[in-house]
């Protein structure tokens, strides 16, 4: 019957489940050892011949959907009786079915490529690399070149990176769902903002930095011996650290200790890109003014680390870059004082990026 | 220069902030008996039902007061000799001397009329300090959530009095070796009402009893508050309304019921949220009080002695219709906070009150209230609505002489700031009604404002 506001209280930090004891760190050695079996190992490899799925990655897709729904079912029995988050984490399991599992799935059957439609550079880099463009058929071809190129800023532009972040991408969508219980574990600390500062644009610069190699490469560098050589191992180095060590074991292996969202606010090379567009879009969190009563529940239940009451209480309407948009904070908070909205286009100017801005001089 | 604040909260803690800013070689004292960490205290239920920890309802990062360089004082301040220029400490501690002081001691709950005695039943509390909430957390849960108490919790036990409203009341939970089973609230204000959502959150199906007709009549209309406690009946929460408290039962010890005019009540917990007062008595006659306790203060937020301010809620002062009194206000004790900061450093500073406006969330129903709501105005009129579709709503639109002078709106979420520019500029009932969704503050894809035509 209410479409906004948190219905009921949380027992949040009651729960031994959904704090730093002994069965969540456990919790998160099991899934960096899932995610270490599954990089670095073949032993999965017979688990998905066992279900009839054709190799490991089908397995791990098919557990993905499969965790992802288990989560979202429970995120919607937490916080649906808002609006916004049924049609959001709705979406978010259709996509991560439809396009992140289903299609590619059958599309080899049709004679066609494995494709992951909902996916774009640099998140997925290597769908940029001559090497693979080359061997997309035309129009997935140009479908990468576009999203990645005009589909992504535009969006970003319009609507701010939630089109993705939240709506669409596949490790939002993890951090979502099944992340969901963890949100509170993610740190607001100075320290943290300033870590993610540095981390997330080096891994930005390095993605560059590749993708700037492998054009080389594929446009000739290749009959450079010692240069082709550079290049694979650049390759390997980022598919490595960023591509599994990240995103996947660390990424999602932490969840339950340090938050859903520490691959996205941290290392993710397309959050860079769409926080930085974002910055100079619509989007924005509106603050009421003078309504505030600091309690912190936005700044808690913030997955990012953002100190949103930092700017409710300074009567500050804001955009930061690493805001992915989920809703949460107009959602817990009790004086509906925050608000999500695609404002008018204008350039914003972060005048606090510090988490704790009311101290910041 | 000595600045010496007494209180950590909202008022205190802005003013320390802002003298900081401008003097950075400034001495700054603040006394606080309560907490070692400047919180949010509207954030206690939240702390109780285990939705945040204590650190989350502390809106600075626990470093501050080193990195900024203030002086703590964890002890109850028990007078001011105005002549020394010191402030009396319990616990035999050394006087604190100032230059210039700032009294920002907040509230204490209101004195209970039935009632007296902590030492007597255990089992009976109230629900607004951090001392209270430990108690209330130990009856209701047994103790504080996996996230902990807050630090130092007793530090101040070495120097504070029996009648301080910041001791730990006796639990009746440990000496009964059971928690508690049938909680019982006494008022029917705010505070009341969320003592009862954390019991109900806890799994309890908490007694709420209300001397009047209808619960926080000083907010809700008859039809609001019914409208309300409809939904309350639907979580399993007993209203009790035209209950006057006549007494508590007690059996060894232990609270066992609420004597009312109407009949005892079986409890176990019992949770007198009957208000608050300015925490002032400690003062004596060194400043000017007035009859709700509260410091009086001219719009300097200067006190009647030399060299001593108020602000937050143990302030009285001039509100926008003429009448003196205390503003217990989160915004108003961080604004009050903030301009006697410039009156410490010297500003010639003016306090203004703005049109009164306030928001809040009664279990899941959001409340909104701009201008003047409840004042029972000569030649008042009210025009009230009911919103039924996918949304349920109530408009409450409070207008004299064809113009509008209030909203009390559950429901829906709305930006106060619009209500109260519409207010200012004299619309008639029917415009607002007309434009109310313009003022609309709901969240994305909550269908808009749908009232029925003929409705009114």
């Amino acid at each position: 019957m209410y479409a906004q506001g948190q219905d009921g209280l949380m027992n949040t930090y009651r729960s031994p489940w959904r704090n730093r004891t002994p069965r969540t760190y456990a919790l998160s050695a099991t899934i960096i050892g899932f995610y270490c079996l599954l990089y670095f190992t073949d032993v999965l490899e017979p688990v998905a011949q066992a279900v009839k799925l054709q190799n490991k990655w089908y397995l791990y897709g098919a557990l993905y959907c499969v965790f992802m729904t288990i989560g979202g079912i429970y995120m919607l029995r937490t916080h649906g009786n808002s609006r916004y988050h049924k049609l959001r984490i709705t979406v978010n399991i259709l996509v991560q079915i439809v396009l992140g599992f289903t299609l590619p799935f059958v599309m080899p059957f049709f004679g066609g490529k494995e494709f992951y439609w909902s996916y774009f550079w640099p998140l997925k880099y290597d769908y940029f690399f001559p090497d693979t463009l080359w061997g997309l058929p035309w129009y997935m071809a140009l479908y990468t070149l576009l999203g990645s190129l005009v589909l992504t800023p535009v969006l970003a532009l319009a609507f701010g990176k939630r089109w993705y972040c939240s709506w669409v991408c596949g490790c939002g969508a993890l951090a979502n769902t099944f992340g969901d219980p963890w949100r509170h574990m993610t740190s607001s600390s100075t320290a943290s903002w300033r870590f993610e500062k540095y981390s997330i644009h080096a891994v930005l610069l390095f993605i560059l930095g590749l993708t700037g190699i492998m054009l080389v490469d594929g446009f000739g560098g290749k009959q450079i011996g010692w240069f082709h050589e550079l290049a694979g191992q650049t390759k390997w180095v980022y598919g490595f650290f960023v591509g599994s060590v990240l995103s996947g074991v660390i990424g999602t292996g932490v969840y339950p200790v340090l938050g859903p969202r520490i691959w996205c606010r941290n290392f993710c090379p397309m959050a860079a890109i769409l926080g930085i567009t974002q910055k100079a879009g619509r989007f924005r969190i509106a603050v009421k003014p003078d309504m505030c009563i600091s309690c912190g529940n936005c700044t808690t239940y913030c997955e990012m680390g953002i100190d949103v009451r930092a700017y409710a209480q300074q009567n500050e309407s804001f955009t930061r870059a690493s805001c992915v948009g989920c809703g949460m904070c107009a959602h817990v908070c009790p004086r509906g004082v925050l608000k999500l909205e695609n404002g008018a286009l204008e350039l914003n100017t972060d005048k606090a990026a510090s988490g704790q801005l009311s101290i910041d001089f | 220069m000595d600045i010496v604040i007494i209180g950590n909260g909202a008022a205190g803690m802005n003013a320390a902030l802002d003298v900081r800013k401008r003097h950075p070689d400034w001495s700054i004292t603040l006394i606080s008996e309560e907490s070692d960490h400047f919180f949010s205290r509207t954030a206690l239920m939240w702390i109780h039902s285990g939705q945040l920890s204590h650190a989350d309802t502390e809106p600075l990062e626990r470093d501050v007061y080193a990195r900024l360089n203030f002086r703590r004082v964890r002890a109850r301040a028990t007078g001011l000799d105005t002549t020394a220029k010191k402030v009396l400490l319990a616990g035999g501690l050394e006087p604190v001397p100032y230059d210039r002081l700032l009294v920002a001691c907040g509230s204490r709950p209101r004195p209970t009329p039935f009632w007296s005695g902590y030492g007597e039943l255990a089992g009976v509390g109230h629900f607004v300090t951090h001392q209270d909430l430990a108690w209330y957390e130990k009856e209701v849960h047994g103790g504080p959530s996996l996230a902990g108490g807050p630090p130092n919790a007793e530090a101040h036990l070495a120097a504070t009095t029996e009648d301080s409203p910041y001791q730990f009341r006796p639990v009746a939970a440990e000496k009964r070796g059971r928690l508690a089973k049938e909680v019982a609230v006494i008022g029917g204000g705010l505070i009341g009402i969320e003592a009862v959502e954390v019991a109900h959150a806890a799994g309890l199906h908490p007694h709420f009893l209300i001397r009047e007709e209808w619960f926080w009549p000083m907010a809700l209309s008859k039809a609001e508050s019914t409208w309300i406690a409809a939904r309350m009946a639907e979580h399993g929460v007993q209203v009790h309304l035209e209950h006057e408290i006549e007494g508590l039962n007690g059996a060894d010890g232990l609270v066992t019921g609420v004597k009312t005019n109407r009949g005892d009540i079986p409890a176990d917990c019992v949770v007198i949220a009957i208000g608050v007062v300015p925490n002032t008595e400690w003062l004596g006659d060194a400043v000017e009080r007035d009859k709700f306790g509260g410091i009086v203060v001219d719009e300097g937020l200067r006190t009647s002695a030399e060299g001593v301010f108020a602000a937050g809620d143990c302030a009285s002062v001039r509100w926008f219709n003429g009448v003196q009194r205390p503003e217990q206000l989160w915004y108003t004790a961080r604004d009050q906070g903030k301009l006697a900061a410039c009156a410490l450093m010297g500003d010639a500073v003016t306090y203004k009150r703005g049109s009164f406006y306030n928001s809040a969330k009664l279990f899941d129903i959001e409340w909104t209230q701009a201008g003047l709501v409840g004042f029972d105005l000569e030649d008042q009129e009210e025009t009230y609505l009911e919103e039924q579709g996918a949304v349920r709503s109530t408009i409450r639109v409070v207008h004299r002489r064809g113009e509008v002078i209030g909203f009390n709106l559950l429901g829906r979420r709305y930006d106060h700031t619009v209500l109260i520019r519409w207010i200012n500029e004299r619309r008639s009932p029917d415009w607002v009604l007309e434009h109310l969704h313009e003022a609309s503050f709901d969240t994305e894809f909550v269908p808009a404002l749908s009232i029925a035509q003929g409705g009114r």
